[in-house]
């Protein structure tokens, strides 16, 4: 299908949720979420700690029941089924592998719930080795003996074992060191498309979200602030909140007054040049990406320019991290090693053009 | 070597074996007086004989007793186990209102004065018309073992992780397929200490049995009928027996702990 087709007739949701509310005495860990999850699809669910994404995704898997609305899968009502009756299966944080069993024990245990025969549960297991890029010999070794990374692809397949529906995934990844996740994020959307099983991943790293996903949701103290595929996310955050999620922005509010648009607490530039026209707002907040950011040599070099005093320079490697204070705010440029010419101490004019912005709710 | 890790080293070996020797000797004083001829103890053992051993083996009074207490403890250990295993799982597992409470009333018993706590056994089941039996024993034992099972069970449990049983049954597993294939393998270790302190705690207990057996008597109690009244070497052999016996069980205890442990660790690459 195309990308036009699939937007005139997306696909069928698998999961629905519908005001979907999760209370803890008084407290709501989650509040009224209304989202429709596509069948085969690769969602990421992010947002800092305490943001109820992991209630969210109890309440998925069915190890919590919502205080509120409806969940269905595939148009039933699912809101008090036990985990056991769903088609669905959770990849812990800690992995849960049962330590008393071998690798391929913990592979068959949903197949021998189900009573299939030790002949064929073993040659399913031996399958989902190799799918998961596991050496057929790791079928008899003690899984507490097992790297972290060897962990990470027994709970896999031992989750595709139980062949459900849809996959939940919460952050599994975590414990592992960088370079390991990276390889592991990269295998996981693999796996994804070679299943063709709708996973459902949460996580608070908004790198990680995308790098596998298709679509991300962003919550923010129990709700779902934006959901979108990750180019909209990063290129249209529609707040404040996932714009900063996103990772370090120059983030500013802004006032209209007299129909200019001026930035609070700076001096100038006299009219702030925003990529659309907004004449109704009265305040609004800016966003710039500090690679949209640049030294500029003379007033007008940029749509946007302001006169700064560098304070801080970081190396990231290939590029070079500047903090330049502006009265009383600062701003963070990134720069590629050639056009880095300044250094700490200096008067710097940096400079930004209206498309590069983004006018997100205040 | 470095003279003062000798030094050290030294020190650690004679503190050791003095500890060993404490311990032991007393013991091993009763095991000597077992098996010497006479019928009064002397050092050194003037003359050495079995006799009393053979006795004691074939005395059909001490084949009464050490049935009776055998029963009562068997009996006592199945019935701790099973009574402790899930109480410990209220106890460590389970997060629920009043567990707090729960945790220290359990433990309470464990730190009454036994004597005192047999006495008073017997007194209630004077006023409610029991007769006192060795089956009442059991009951007694019960009400002190099963705190000490609760507590060495809920260790294990305390290590456990819930999420295993999460997901489990979010593999599709029932409750009884997740307790028989996750929750009790994982804690197996757990049950067998338990089964293992409820068994001797049960077979060396006097306190609680000589007020609640009645007319029935266990090991201990016939060991101390017979020193207050007409000793006999018996007395020490049949003591160095049980010892020896006991010593077997927790050998046999710790062999098949050893072997769970090396079948969980098992590497058949």
């Amino acid at each position: 299908m195309t990308a036009a087709a699939l937007a005139q007739n997306p696909p069928k949701p698998i999961l629905q949720l519908v005001g979907v509310r999760k209370t803890f005495g008084d407290f709501a860990a989650v509040e009224r979420i209304d989202l429709d999850i596509r069948d085969g699809e690769f969602l990421t669910i992010v947002g800092p700690s305490g943001s109820g994404k992991t209630t969210l995704l109890r309440m998925l898997a069915g190890m919590e029941a919502p205080s509120d609305g409806e969940i269905s899968l595939k148009g039933i009502r699912i809101n008090d089924m036990p985990p056991s009756q769903r088609p669905t299966c959770l990849v812990f944080q800690s992995l849960a592998l049962f330590p008393h069993k071998t690798v391929g024990e913990n592979i068959e245990f949903p197949l021998k719930v189900k009573g299939v025969a030790p002949a064929a549960r073993k040659q399913r297991a031996l399958e989902l080795l190799r799918l998961v890029r596991l050496p057929e010999t790791h079928y008899g070794k003690n899984v507490m003996k097992c790297s972290g990374g060897e962990r990470q692809r027994v709970a896999l397949a031992r989750a595709l074992a139980y062949d459900p529906e849809v996959l939940f995934f919460d952050e599994p990844l975590s414990a592992l060191d960088y370079k390991l996740r990276k390889v592991m994020e990269k295998e996981l959307k693999d796996l994804h498309r070679e299943s063709g099983k709708t996973f459902i991943y949460i996580t608070h790293s908004l790198e990680e979200a995308m790098v596998m996903s298709d679509r991300i949701g962003v919550m923010q103290s129990g709700r779902l602030v934006q959901v979108g595929t990750p180019e909209e996310i990063y290129t249209r955050p529609s707040t404040k909140f996932v714009s900063e999620f996103m990772g370090e922005v120059n983030v500013f509010d802004a006032a209209h007054e007299n129909g200019v648009w001026r930035i609070d607490g700076v001096e100038g530039p006299a009219n702030l040049a925003l990529p659309t026209a907004m004449t109704s707002a009265q305040k609004a907040a800016v966003v710039v990406r500090p690679e949209f950011m640049r030294f500029v040599d003379a007033p007008g070099g940029a749509d946007n320019c302001l006169k700064g005093v560098v304070f801080n320079q970081y190396s990231l490697g290939s590029r070079i991290q500047y903090q330049v204070r502006v009265a009383e705010k600062t701003f963070l440029l990134e720069l590629s090693r050639a056009n880095a010419r300044k250094a700490e101490g200096d008067e710097a004019l940096i400079g930004w053009d209206a498309r590069d912005a983004i006018v997100v709710e205040a | 070597m470095n003279q003062s890790v000798r030094r050290s080293n030294a020190f650690i070996w004679t503190w050791t074996i003095f500890v060993l020797v404490l311990v032991y000797l007393p013991i091993a004083c009763g095991a000597l007086a077992g098996l010497s001829k006479s019928r009064y103890f002397g050092f050194p053992v003037a003359a050495w004989s079995t006799d009393w051993w053979s006795r004691a083996i074939d005395s059909f009074e001490v084949q009464q007793i050490v049935k009776t207490s055998v029963a009562i403890a068997l009996i006592v250990t199945v019935v701790a186990v099973i009574v402790a295993f899930f109480g410990a799982l209220a106890f460590a597992r389970y997060d629920w209102k009043g567990r707090r409470l729960y945790q220290k009333l359990v433990l309470l018993p464990i730190f009454f004065p036994q004597p005192v706590l047999g006495l008073a056994l017997l007194l209630w089941m004077n006023a409610v018309g029991i007769q006192p039996t060795w089956q009442t024993a059991i009951f007694a034992h019960l009400v002190w073992i099963v705190p000490v099972v609760t507590l060495v069970i809920a260790i294990q449990v305390y290590g456990f992780d819930p999420t295993l049983e999460e997901a489990a049954a979010d593999l599709g597993a029932g409750r009884l397929f997740v307790l028989r294939e996750i929750t009790l393998p994982i804690l197996w270790p757990g049950v067998w200490s338990g089964a293992l302190f409820a068994f001797l705690l049960s077979w060396g207990n006097f306190p609680l049995s000589l007020y609640t057996t009645g007319a029935d008597s266990t090991v201990p109690e016939w060991l101390y009928a017979k020193m207050v009244a007409g000793y006999t070497p018996m007395v020490p052999a049949i003591g160095t027996m049980s010892t020896l016996a006991a010593a077997t069980l927790l050998l046999t205890g710790g062999l098949i702990l050893a072997l769970l442990r090396w079948r969980a660790g098992k590497v058949a690459a």
